[in-house]
């Protein structure tokens, strides 16, 4: 008897276990996910709530009103059409095609949920309808449309401006873009999917950008990484297939070779054969190990801004696949943001700092809600290894393939990149970069899908928005 | 007015929680009267707080109960009503009505415990019913969202597992305390394997956790635990290869719970809708009457905790868990006080009952684990679901009723100058 009762107790504390996951749990899961199910598309608790109450404004950094309710309680975006459109993937629209836009993620501040007692009863009392707070993004509006021309005509693609030290995310722009004020059904039905934000929701092959976190692994695991010489011959045989540079035909018998190399030379001309064999010697797992300290699989639960997942593949691939992940290729994926949060890490040795588009919330009457702190989201690497990738993203710009990007007198860093889509004709044309100077401390990532090589392509528009940027005051 | 009659008015805690109690739900209900001025919104801000009334403090003046278990069991309950009647009027009346017949059966479930010593004569008739009443929708059932384990008679529809429930626990705490282990893990596999077959696999986790506790209280074996998961992975393996159909549907829901958005429209729509329901909540709750949670397939059933933290918060949710968790340690206690094994391990098999019937439910709203239909103790709505919680909580109170007369029967013993032993 008295040994049942001790197995009763021990039942008890294993049934007061199961209420505290219970507790634990709900309580976890709705304070982190809580924002993100709320601004689902299917609450329609905030959809019904629109008719009663004014939807709060929209501002981008300087102020400029970029949506607001007028008079009829119609929404009304941006007076100038360019503007509208740079925007629109970050605003959203009225009709929510966006995921994520700003009217749907900060549904809750727009339609008034964040407003204290006392001000909803002052409302109620009033017998006015109430108004939602102000919503104020860390966005350039002029920066996004400027960066918006610079892409080749017809294509689509993606750009990402943030401000490294502080993660502050200045331009996040994809196009095709459209109208939100006019949405047409052509950019109902266009192929290219006007309403996708390319930024971060495309899942992009990073292409040669991700030799970035090829060459940090290298330096984080071996000592003589940077000294050490290797030899290209244009090709690389792993197993009875190759890996082959860019310039190497192998159908048309054209085979061309970077010789003997260090890091530092196979960086600065993106040498494939290089950065194949540098994955073989790490192997996967420590590839994968340094990749996922960038962030590379992890479930990204940044404040305001809802990025894919980066996929860094899954396990028992095959030798090929691990030489052509070591130059970003192989089933590799990420997104145009998540990329510029890796050019970020570098230029702010090693320190990732977490993406927020979300500057600032206020009241109705003009009273500070919410304001946004920079906050740290990972340690990506050494300090040591982000300043010797630093000084070789440089000769990228100064010597390399990137030198499109090169602005004289400003310390300009980045990595091009090409690469290959199968069901497409050119490569998608990638640059990741930042400008090395305490006063100007802006990274830059850029995509253009079916564009061609990164270096004539992505890294000329980087230098445009940088040099627009220095002209602007920033 | 006399000394005794001052000594008698004092607030104690329990009468002090009682009357908070009664406080909470009179303005809920009026609450809803100034928001309909219809005359039912009135008179249940009246009816409900006596009925509370009677339920924690009126009983313990029939014999010995224990308060503080009443008082839970009746917030719950009236919890219950109030949410339901918020959403549908016409079901928080019947829930009303069942209320108030649950109540009666927990006094009958009470005074059966108190003074029948011994089930040995029955308990052969009780798991005979038990796995005919199981077995019955098999033949007669009618089906209702995917699982064949209802009955319906005269218009009125029910699960006939949720009266077996309560001879499962007096059928089984007795057969343990004869110490026929093997035998009554049998007796529990047929009943699971039953309610397997007719897609009622909440219910069936249920009965099998509530088994593999009691073998476990009873034994002290881990081994026994493991035998009966490891029996369960088995029954599942072959489930697999007799019924594949059935197998695949079973593990849709897994992937239903794996990641309902991918879906929400179609598959996930009903805990993607219970999500949002609980972030529109938020901490506080968007207040009684302002939610809209009846979009939610089974709000007022599987679905009702999600929401209780729609319109009241995530706070008031996580009282609520731990309102159950209290009711468990209670029963936990009880059991623990005991003087026989068979009491004991009946106290205990309630306790887990309640217990992991909440997990599984709660559990399944909140994406803890994959969803199961089954009811939320004392709350959802149906009355055979609250009839046979309140039955449990009366056996409880009939075993601590027993303590609290075995105690009385030592301290006479005492007097008259015999030991206790």
């Amino acid at each position: 008897m008295k040994q049942v009762k001790n197995n009763i107790k021990r039942v008890c504390i294993f049934l007061c276990a199961l209420f505290a996951l219970l507790a634990v749990y709900g309580g976890y899961s709705i304070t982190v996910n809580g924002n993100r199910w709320f601004s689902s598309g299917s609450n329609t608790f905030v959809r019904n709530k629109k008719k009663d109450v004014i939807a709060g404004s929209i501002l981008d950094r300087n102020g400029q009103v970029l949506a607001q309710n007028d008079a009829e309680n119609n929404r009304i975006y941006h007076a100038d059409a360019a503007v509208r459109r740079a925007m629109v993937h970050v605003v959203g629209d009225s009709q929510g095609n966006v995921n994520n836009g700003a009217e749907s993620f900060m549904a809750s501040a727009l339609y008034g949920f964040q407003m204290s007692m006392p001000e909803r009863i002052a409302f109620f009392f009033q017998g006015q309808k109430r108004v939602g707070d102000t919503v104020q993004l860390t966005l350039d509006s002029r920066l996004s449309a400027y960066a918006s021309t610079l892409f080749p005509s017809g294509k689509a693609g993606a750009m990402v401006v943030m401000n490294y030290k502080t993660g502050e995310v200045l331009a996040e722009i994809s196009l095709p873009q459209y109208d939100p004020q006019q949405i047409t059904a052509q950019a109902k039905s266009d192929p290219k999917k006007p309403f996708y934000n390319r930024a971060v929701q495309g899942l992009y092959a990073p292409g040669s950008t991700f030799k970035i976190v090829t060459a940090a692994s290298a330096l984080e695991n071996f000592t003589d990484a940077a000294t050490r010489a290797y030899q290209c011959s244009g090709l690389l045989q792993v197993g009875e297939r190759y890996v082959t540079d860019a310039g190497t035909d192998m159908a048309a018998g054209k085979i061309t070779s970077h010789g003997q190399l260090t890091l530092l030379r196979a960086f600065q001309v993106s040498c494939n054969n290089t950065f194949a064999q540098i994955a073989l010697n790490l192997g996967d797992q420590k590839l994968k190990k340094t990749a996922e300290n960038f962030g590379f699989n992890d479930n990204f639960l940044f404040r305001d801004v809802v990025v894919e997942n980066s996929q860094y593949p899954a396990q028992n691939r095959t030798e090929r696949e691990i030489a052509w992940t070591g130059v970003g290729q192989s089933e590799l994926t990420a997104t145009p943001l998540h990329m510029c949060m890796v050019a970020a890490a570098v230029a702010n040795e090693g320190v990732m700092m977490e993406p927020y588009t979300v500057l600032r919330t206020l009241s109705f009457s003009g009273s500070l809600r919410t304001q946004a702190e920079p906050r740290v989201y990972r340690t990506a690497m050494q300090p040591q290894t982000a300043l010797t990738l630093k000084s070789y993203m440089r000769t990228v710009v100064t010597s390399g393939t990137g030198t499109g990007a090169n602005i004289p007198g400003v310390q300009v860093c980045g990595k091009t990149g090409s690469a290959e889509v199968d069901t497409q004709e050119n490569t998608n044309a990638w640059f990741v970069g930042f400008i090395d100077e305490e006063a100007h401390p802006y990274a830059v990532s850029i995509v253009v899908e079916d564009a061609g090589g990164g270096g004539s392509v992505a890294a000329p528009m980087a230098r445009q928005v940088f040099q627009w940027m220095l002209n602007n005051g920033y | 007015m006399s000394d005794k009659n001052k000594k008698r008015r004092r607030l104690t805690p329990g009468r002090a929680m009682v009357s908070t109690v009664m406080l909470f739900f009179f303005l809920a209900f009026f609450l809803l009267f100034l928001k309909d001025f219809a005359w039912q919104s009135l008179a249940l801000s009246l009816v409900v707080p006596v009925i509370i009334l009677f339920g924690s403090v009126g009983i313990t003046k029939l014999f010995p109960a224990d308060t503080l278990l009443l008082s839970l069991t009746n917030f719950l309950c009236a919890l219950g009503v109030l949410v339901l009647y918020r959403l549908d009027p016409d079901r928080g009346f019947t829930q009303a009505v069942n209320y108030g017949v649950g109540v009666a059966a927990m006094i009958g479930c009470t005074l059966l415990i108190r003074y029948l010593p011994s089930f040995r004569f029955v308990n052969w008739a009780f798991m005979l019913a038990s796995i005919g009443l199981l077995a019955l929708p098999l033949v007669i059932g009618t089906e209702r969202n995917g699982a064949n384990s209802w009955i319906t008679l005269g218009g009125r529809s029910f699960q006939p597992s949720e009266i077996v429930k309560i001879a499962l626990l007096i059928s089984m705490a007795h057969m343990l305390s004869r110490r026929k282990v093997i035998f009554t893990m049998g007796f529990a596999a047929i009943c699971v394997l039953i309610l397997a077959v007719q897609n009622d696999f909440g219910t069936a986790l249920l009965y099998f956790g509530t088994a593999l506790v009691l073998g476990y209280a009873s034994t002290g074996n881990l081994l026994l635990v493991g035998a009966g998961v490891g029996g369960a992975g088995a029954a599942v393996v072959l489930g697999n290869m007799i019924m594949p159909d059935k197998f695949a549907r079973a593990m849709s829901r897994v992937e239903v719970w794996l990641d309902p958005w991918q879906d929400v429209q179609g598959a996930g729509y009903q805990i993607v809708q219970g999500l949002i329901a609980m972030a529109n909540g938020g901490l506080w709750g968007v207040g009684l009457g302002a939610g809209n949670a009846t979009v939610i397939p089974e709000h007022y059933n599987d679905f009702i905790f999600a929401v209780i933290v729609n319109e009241f918060g995530m706070l008031f949710g996580l009282i609520v868990i731990l309102m159950y968790a209290f009711i468990m340690i209670r029963g936990i206690m009880i059991a623990r006080n005991t003087r026989t094994m068979f009491h004991a391990l009946l106290a205990t098999g309630c306790a887990a009952m309640i217990a992991l019937q909440v997990f599984v439910i709660i559990g399944g709203n909140i994406k803890l684990i994959p969803l199961t239909g089954i009811t939320l103790p004392f709350i959802s709505y149906g009355g055979t679901s609250l009839v046979s919680s309140l039955c449990i909580i009366g056996i409880l109170q009939g075993v601590a009723a027993r303590n609290a007369a075995g105690i009385h029967e030592d301290r006479e013993l005492a007097m008259q100058g015999g030991g206790v032993r």
